[in-house]
């Protein structure tokens, strides 16, 4: 029954020559969505960092198992493989994803020739239409810089999915939107998930966002992973007097 | 927090390096063994030895010595330079910031036309046309100098004026020279300091440049860009005599740029 | 678009009128009288109805703003006035040493832009590696070393200690070779750095963490970092032909390089006025005009840059 896609083992993490984090073991089952919760610095976006081997962070020790294999001591191009074919990752501020002076249709190519795989233009455009993108051939022609930012950012999550990953990372998507674009942002997700069974992990600050998709929930605090459960008893029987205090937060910052 | 403390380390280093190099030209009539601007017949062109660690020039004077007097003359000169640019820069930036209007515009204006210029090419004609020794030269580049503290000085005090404490100080009726002297000059006294360090490097380039060619200091006064220039006619019988002012400026230079740079980096973390 | 062109141009005049003013004016000021200077030089003795007249045939003795009005139109028919050295036409003096100054400036530019833009680009893609720590460490020694003393040490290693060169440049390859080294050496270490922070600045911009995460071949973002830094390059290129100017001056009269600069030192000698302000007003429209047509090449090649 289980079907743990990614683990994560005692994971210790140097950002910056310093322990960003210190201690972290979670886990996401397949078809899941996973929040991981906690505030500015509490090393949260460095797991994710570290997941998609991103050179700013060092893995000191632990493992990082996706569907059994642990990509700490992957060589890096096996690594550049995975991400984006089975490893997505929508970054923090999204509406950035892309060159902002090159033409969409050209580094969806580039990105697409990176795994030797053929450019198709109906399936993008079918993501393109789930997304609400009118105009497939319009968008590719243009430039990042001449769209806006709602239009980049849909367009850049369109393109974490466009190789069919199995693993999505969002990096605090929704901290810079204001609230009604945050909930559409995490509905879409939400739809793709079910439509796709896409397996989820968000990184956010916020419990309320969380609450309202997640399965399991991951509470970190100063480098550490303090709280990992299933969303429900996070959420209704949490064990942690500071987990408590951020679920006390919820209904403020919750519409 | 690692790095910071080892950006400080780096400063510190420098820093005693840095004193050493100006104790030993403020000490020049200590340390030098010989008088520097005497010639002397019988000792012309000696190659280094004990008596004359960096040997003699054409007319027998001891280079060791001239290195450590010139030192006084290219150092003080530049220090000199800055300074004035950075004290002119940084009040007509406060005062354009701080009080802006047609003035400001004008003053603006004409630092982009000094800034639309190369600043070397700039200073060698005016220094040509001065003919005036170390303080033509002197005004030949600071001329252009002053433009780019005047332009920080301007913007930090645009961004301060509008800062939450510095309004309550208006509205509490302190004057405009309180509040420039208690609030503004010590917040952007930081970083205009920096951009006055990293200036020096390129200021003696500048400076020693000018004398190198004709236009800063008269001989016999010891400079190292003039000594250079005087050894040159002679530098296949006495390289000697162009070694030491050369090591001297190069040293000098890259300790400058070194701790300027070092600071840079120490502010940026 | 052309507005803004036109704009350009024309607030382009109003630096270059301001300029050739102060300059001017500043000749004005200067002390020594030209006309008794000439005279002494060409041996003739200086009586005053002598001296009278001389002022009047050099026009020295009108008044200032005529003096500058009249020169001024001069140099926008291309007639930089005459020498006061030996009466022969500014113009045509300063054409010739421009050509040499060209061929050198242009030489240096070329050698430091090919020492420095490839090492800029792998120093920045491996940053804080041995070859980044090497070139960090030469750019830094190159960019504090002043031209003129790396003349002086190339003259006594190559022309003196192995005797490949002449020490006086004559008007050939050969004689190119130092004084090219000279200027381009302490140029590639100011290149080095500056292009090797834009592509670090370039590389921590949102879309390379995109590209990373798509799993784009590193290739590729080598490829789009680059082009996006393109346009800074050329700004940084044309900001830097200012001092290869003023350093072509100190290079030129090192190796008697019979360019603009050599001119220049040699006319400061002898005050010789009208050639200094045609040079100072010749190299400020050059540079002027560089810098102005590399903001336009930086709004072509990234159109987000204001004109």
């Amino acid at each position: 029954m289980q079907d743990r896609i990614l683990e994560i083992k005692d994971l210790q993490i140097v950002y910056d020559e310093e322990l960003a984090v210190k201690r972290a073991s979670l886990f996401v089952e397949r078809g899941e969505v996973l929040c991981i919760v906690g505030e500015s610095g509490s090393g949260k976006s460095t797991v994710i960092r570290a997941i998609t081997g991103n050179k700013q962070v060092k893995v000191k020790g632990g493992q990082i198992l996706f569907e059994g294999e642990d990509l700490v001591p992957m060589k890096k191009k096996e690594r550049q493989k995975l991400l984006g074919t089975k490893i997505g990752l929508i970054q923090q501020n999204p509406a950035g994803a892309f060159n902002p002076i090159r033409k969409f249709n050209v580094q969806f190519k580039e990105t697409l020739k990176s795994h030797s795989l053929p450019f198709i233009l109906e399936k993008l455009n079918q993501l393109f239409v789930t997304l609400g993108l009118k105009n497939t051939t319009g968008i590719l022609k243009s430039r990042p810089y001449e769209m806006s930012g709602g239009m980049n950012q849909r367009i850049a999550i369109s393109a974490a999915m466009l190789m069919d990953p199995e693993l999505l990372l969002c990096d605090e998507i929704t901290s810079a939107l204001d609230v009604t674009t945050a909930i559409s942002v995490t509905d879409e997700l939400l739809r793709l998930k079910n439509e796709r069974g896409t397996t989820i992990i968000l990184v956010t600050h916020n419990l309320g966002i969380a609450a309202n998709i997640a399965d399991r929930i991951a509470i970190m605090s100063k480098g550490e992973v303090i709280e990992f459960d299933t969303a429900e008893r996070i959420l209704h029987d949490p064990q942690q007097e500071y987990t408590k205090s951020l679920l006390r937060d919820v209904p403020k910052l919750m519409v | 927090m690692r790095k910071k403390k080892r950006a400080k380390t780096k400063i510190i280093i420098v820093s005693v390096l840095v004193v050493l190099l100006l104790l030993s030209t403020v000490l020049a009539g200590v340390i030098a063994p010989h008088d520097p601007s005497e010639p002397c017949a019988t000792t012309i062109r000696l190659a280094p030895c004990a008596e004359y660690p960096l040997g003699t020039d054409n007319l027998g004077r001891c280079v060791f010595s001239r290195v450590l007097y010139g030192g006084r003359t290219t150092i003080a000169a530049t220090f000199l330079l800055v300074l004035i640019s950075f004290a002119v820069g940084t009040i007509i930036g406060i005062l354009c910031g701080y009080y802006g209007g047609f003035v400001d515009k004008l003053l603006m204006r004409v630092a982009d036309v000094l800034l639309a210029f190369p600043q070397m090419v700039i200073a060698i004609a005016v220094a040509g046309i001065l003919n005036g020794g170390m303080t033509g030269a002197m005004i030949a580049l600071g001329i252009t100098m002053w433009v780019s503290f005047a332009r920080l000085a301007r913007s930090h005090t645009f961004t301060l004026k509008n800062e939450a404490y510095i309004q309550a100080a208006v509205f509490a009726g302190k004057s405009d020279f309180y509040i420039i002297l208690r609030h503004i000059f010590p917040n952007l006294l930081a970083p205009v300091l920096t951009q006055a360090l990293t200036t020096i490097g390129t200021t003696m380039i500048g400076l020693s440049g000018l004398s190198f060619l004709g236009l800063g200091v008269v001989p016999p006064t010891p400079e190292w860009g003039s000594m250079i220039a005087e050894a040159r006619a002679y530098i296949q019988i006495a390289p000697w005599a162009i070694m030491g002012p050369a090591a001297a400026t190069i040293i000098t230079i890259i300790l400058f740029n070194y701790l300027g740079d070092a600071v840079m980096d120490y502010r940026e973390i | 678009m052309i507005v803004k062109i036109l704009k350009k141009i024309a607030s382009l005049i109003v630096i270059l009128l301001i300029l050739s003013f102060l300059v001017f004016g500043l000749m004005y000021l200067a002390p020594g009288d030209p006309a008794e200077r000439k005279l002494s030089q060409q041996g003739i003795p200086i009586s005053k109805e002598v001296l009278e007249a001389e002022r009047a045939k050099m026009g020295l003795d009108r008044p200032f703003l005529v003096r500058y009005g009249e020169w001024l139109s001069g140099i926008v028919r291309g007639d930089f006035g005459s020498s006061y050295k030996d009466d022969m036409p500014v113009g045509p003096k300063l054409g010739a040493g421009l050509k040499n100054t060209f061929i050198l400036a242009f030489s240096s530019l070329i050698l430091a832009l090919v020492i420095a833009f490839p090492l800029s680009v792998i120093s920045a893609f491996r940053k804080n590696g041995v070859i980044d720590q090497i070139v960090r460490l030469l750019s830094f020694i190159g960019n504090s070393l002043p031209n003129f003393l790396i003349s002086i040490l190339l003259i006594y290693f190559f022309c003196i200690k192995l005797n490949l060169f002449p020490v006086i440049a004559k008007g050939n390859v050969q004689g190119l070779f130092l004084p090219v080294i000279s200027l381009a050496i302490p140029m590639a270490g100011r290149f080095i750095r500056q292009m090797r922070a834009e592509l670090l600045d370039q590389m921590k911009e949102d879309y390379v963490t995109g590209m990373q995460g798509r799993g784009v071949k590193q290739g590729y973002i080598v490829k789009n970092v680059l082009r996006n830094s393109i346009g800074h390059i050329f700004t940084i290129i044309a900001l830097q032909i200012g001092s290869l100017m003023g350093g072509s001056v100190v290079i030129e009269t090192i190796f008697r390089w019979p360019g603009i600069g050599k001119l220049v030192m040699d006319s400061i000698t002898a005050r010789d006025y009208p050639v200094i302000l045609g040079f100072v007003i010749i190299i400020g429209v050059i540079y002027l005009v560089i810098n102005q047509l590399s903001d336009v090449l930086h709004h072509i090649l990234d159109p987000r840059t204001s004109l």
